[in-house]
């Protein structure tokens, strides 16, 4: 294999990047409404010189079109990044924040900061990061045989996380009267219709990739440790890495994502799970490459199935968390079974 | 490398932390401008594909049902309906020529289906409502979501949201609704009108006891109502009770229950037609347990149509026809004063194109592990 230049990185980064825009521009020109490329630049470049004005144009470039393209990039990254970051802490090629139960414990978080303080700004985000972490934490110890992680149990600790946070939700929901719970139900299939919950739109978006950059930088500057943890454990330490600490701050790392992603998105799956895994197939595994790639690849992905889950049924939308879920399963079966060949 | 890069990590999540304190700080404040700024948001002007109308269109100050505020036009030309009652309500204001466009959903009357579409009530198509070019949007909490008229008023589409849950809630959201569409004088007239009907049939039934009634949103798994739901309501109107008591809108109920309260009838709603009532009784004559009921073995299975499920004025029909099922001896006599368009309305022949309230439900109950849900079409 050729070795891993900044150059290379930047090249392949850079080649993704250019697909993602590609997509990113078919998405603005396809919808219910029809708008002409002139006009979308047009509208474009008056909204970036703030010079936007309430025209039906702007309405729907800018105020839906645009927001939700944001949306799915910031979420498709950070659910894949995380998913890449699991991966490696847990050694195990099946992990991925759905899988572990991991999204279920930060939609759980979410949903109970939903019912408890429902007009706390902030307080979604901050629960469903807990409920993400404490979830992973219970997998991690559930899943560990005779002091060592087994990738079976550790694979049947999170479905059974899953199941049982499930069962919580469900229990919740029961609780839970009128139209709130038809949203809730929306928002577990996993969703990127729901506005932004303040005025300032551009000041939550900030927010919202600042998390994200500060999360999956910090899991980045880990990646030449991990790439020698997936050695081995011993031999890492042997190397002078501090594997307690590395593992440390991808564990935080990738609940900060997962949480970031659910709180705005409700329950996307595979995601997380694929998207690294073809970026290993394409790319190689030096997590270095890997956690970029990871990123941009699950932008493209959730940009591409929320435009198709927004256009194949029009009138009616498709919930994004439907579409990845439709294209996921037979992906990840196929995976499953070239594991066990 | 490691000791110098992990303090860098950890300043980094602290960093986050940080951020996210501060940044909720920040949004706290926002919300609290929310309301302030929505009110004083201009309304959308006028589109692209209608430059020839003015460039500034009166509008007034308005909160909705919900405590929404938003500035609608004072002359409301083009409006989007959200849900098949509001739709039907708009038809009976005899205002169907300001309708732009309507849901999947939308059914009765038949017309309604010639609208363009803007898809489902839960999930449609923010864009198709914009690509009509709507003056107003109407929206209910029955079926709407939240989310849809939230994004839709933050790009300056202003959507009012009605929230019944009585007869009487039904019919000022109905005058409400013909205020905003320029038409008091019809809305006064067609509430005015639906009272009266409603008045009627409290004279005919004040001395006949409550008919203690399972009304049955769906059978398996058995879904009934709560008592806040204007179902409920308008039971109590038709002369009947619900058995069931329960805070939540859509219970889920144990068949037992059912035999311990041994109601006096069975309200099936359905879109089927008056004439499969037959069938359907016998079909539950066959079913165990069902087949032990009273109310079963004695007939006293009514049908509703599926206007019961749905607060616009088609549901004062409804409940007329389900009075006269339950309270046959009252009608006796004074049948001939009450309005002749009260017997079943055909909801146009053949299939219905539109997935209905009790199938959408089951099929959520069953893909959901039987969870209890709300059914799409009915009020909360």
């Amino acid at each position: 294999m050729r070795p891993l230049t900044p150059r290379r990185i930047l090249a392949i980064c850079g080649m993704l990047a250019v697909i993602l825009f590609v997509v990113v521009v078919i998405s603005l020109r396809v919808g219910a409404y029809p708008i002409s490329m002139r006009d979308i630049v047009i509208t474009l470049y008056n909204g970036a010189v703030g010079n936007g004005d309430s025209s039906e144009f702007s309405q729907v470039i800018l105020g839906l079109r645009l927001p939700r393209i944001a949306l799915g990039i910031l979420v498709g990254a950070a659910l894949s990044t995380s998913g890449a970051g699991f991966q490696a802490l847990l050694r195990n090629p099946l992990a991925d924040p759905y899988v572990l139960g991991v999204s279920s414990g930060a939609a759980l978080g979410a949903m109970l900061s939903l019912i408890i303080a429902p007009h706390v700004v902030g307080a979604i985000q901050i629960a469903a990061f807990i409920g993400a972490a404490a979830t992973i934490a219970a997998v991690y110890f559930l899943g560990r045989r005779g002091g060592q992680l087994d990738s079976a149990t550790l694979l049947l600790a999170g479905i059974i996380a899953a199941s049982f946070l499930s069962a919580i939700i469900i229990f919740l929901l029961t609780l839970v009267n009128g139209p709130g719970l038809r949203s809730m139900t929306f928002w577990l299939m996993g969703d990127l219709t729901a506005p932004p919950p303040t005025q300032n739109v551009l000041g939550w978006f900030g927010f919202l990739y600042f998390v994200f950059i500060v999360a999956a930088g910090a899991m980045y500057t880990t990646s030449s440790d991990l790439n020698l943890i997936l050695t081995g454990e011993q031999e890492a330490g042997h190397l002078g890495v501090n594997v307690t600490r590395v593992k440390l701050v991808v564990y935080v790392a990738a609940s900060v994502l997962t949480g970031l992603a659910v709180s705005v998105s409700g329950t996307i799956g595979y995601v997380g799970l694929l998207v690294p895994h073809v970026m290993r197939m394409l790319f190689g595994t030096d997590y270095r490459l890997l956690i970029p790639t990871s990123a941009i690849g699950g932008a493209i992905v959730i940009v591409l199935a929320d435009t198709l889950g927004r256009t194949i049924v029009a009138p009616t939308e498709l919930p994004v968390g439907a579409m990845t879920a439709l294209a996921g399963a037979p992906v990840f079966i196929y995976l499953m079974r070239r594991r066990i060949r | 490398m490691a000791p110098s890069n992990t303090r860098k990590q950890f300043i980094a999540i602290a960093l986050t932390l940080a951020g996210a304190i501060f940044a909720s700080g920040v949004r706290n404040a926002d919300a609290a401008g929310v309301h302030s700024q929505q009110s004083a948001t201009a309304p959308a002007p006028p589109d692209p594909a209608a430059q020839t109308s003015a460039n500034k269109r009166a509008t007034k100050l308005v909160t909705d049902e919900t405590g929404r505020h938003m500035a609608i036009p004072l002359n409301v030309e083009r409006v989007v309906s959200l849900a098949p009652n509001l739709t039907e309500t708009i038809y009976a204001l005899g205002l169907d020529a300001k309708l732009a466009g309507d849901t999947t959903y939308c059914d009765i009357p038949p017309a309604a289906k010639n609208k363009p579409h803007i898809g489902a009530p839960q999930d449609p198509s923010l864009e198709a409502i914009v690509a009509l070019h709507p003056d107003l949007v109407l929206a209910t909490t029955s079926i709407n979501r939240a989310e849809t008229a939230d994004a839709l008023l933050k790009i300056g589409v202003p959507v009012y949201t009605s929230d019944p849950h009585t007869m009487a809630g039904m019919l000022s959201a109905t005058a409400t609704m013909a205020d905003l569409l320029g038409a008091s004088e019809q809305g006064a007239t067609l509430v005015a009108a639906l009272q009266k009907r409603l008045d009627a049939l409290h004279a005919a039934l004040q001395d006949r006891p409550m008919a203690h009634v399972l009304f049955v949103v769906w059978e398996d798994p058995l879904i009934s109502i709560g008592q806040n739901t204007f179902i409920a309501d308008a039971l109590r109107w038709a002369g009947a009770e619900s058995i069931i008591v329960a805070n939540q809108n859509w219970p889920q109920v144990s068949m037992e229950e059912v035999v311990r309260l041994q109601p006096d009838y069975i309200v099936l709603t359905s879109d089927h037609l008056a004439a499969e009532t037959h069938e359907h009784v016998n079909n539950l004559r066959d079913r165990p347990t069902w087949r032990e009921l009273r109310a079963v073995e004695l007939g006293h299975v009514a049908m509703a149509s599926d206007e019961f499920t749905r607060p616009s004025p088609g549901l004062v029909d409804a409940i007329e026809a389900l009075a006269r099922e339950l309270h046959p001896e009252a009608f006796s006599t004074s049948a001939a004063a009450l309005a002749p368009n009260d017997t079943q309305r055909t909801v146009g022949a053949g299939l219905r194109p539109a997935p209905t309230t009790a199938n959408e439900l089951a099929f959520l109950h069953f893909a959901l592990g039987r969870m209890p849900m709300e059914p799409s079409t009915c009020a909360r």
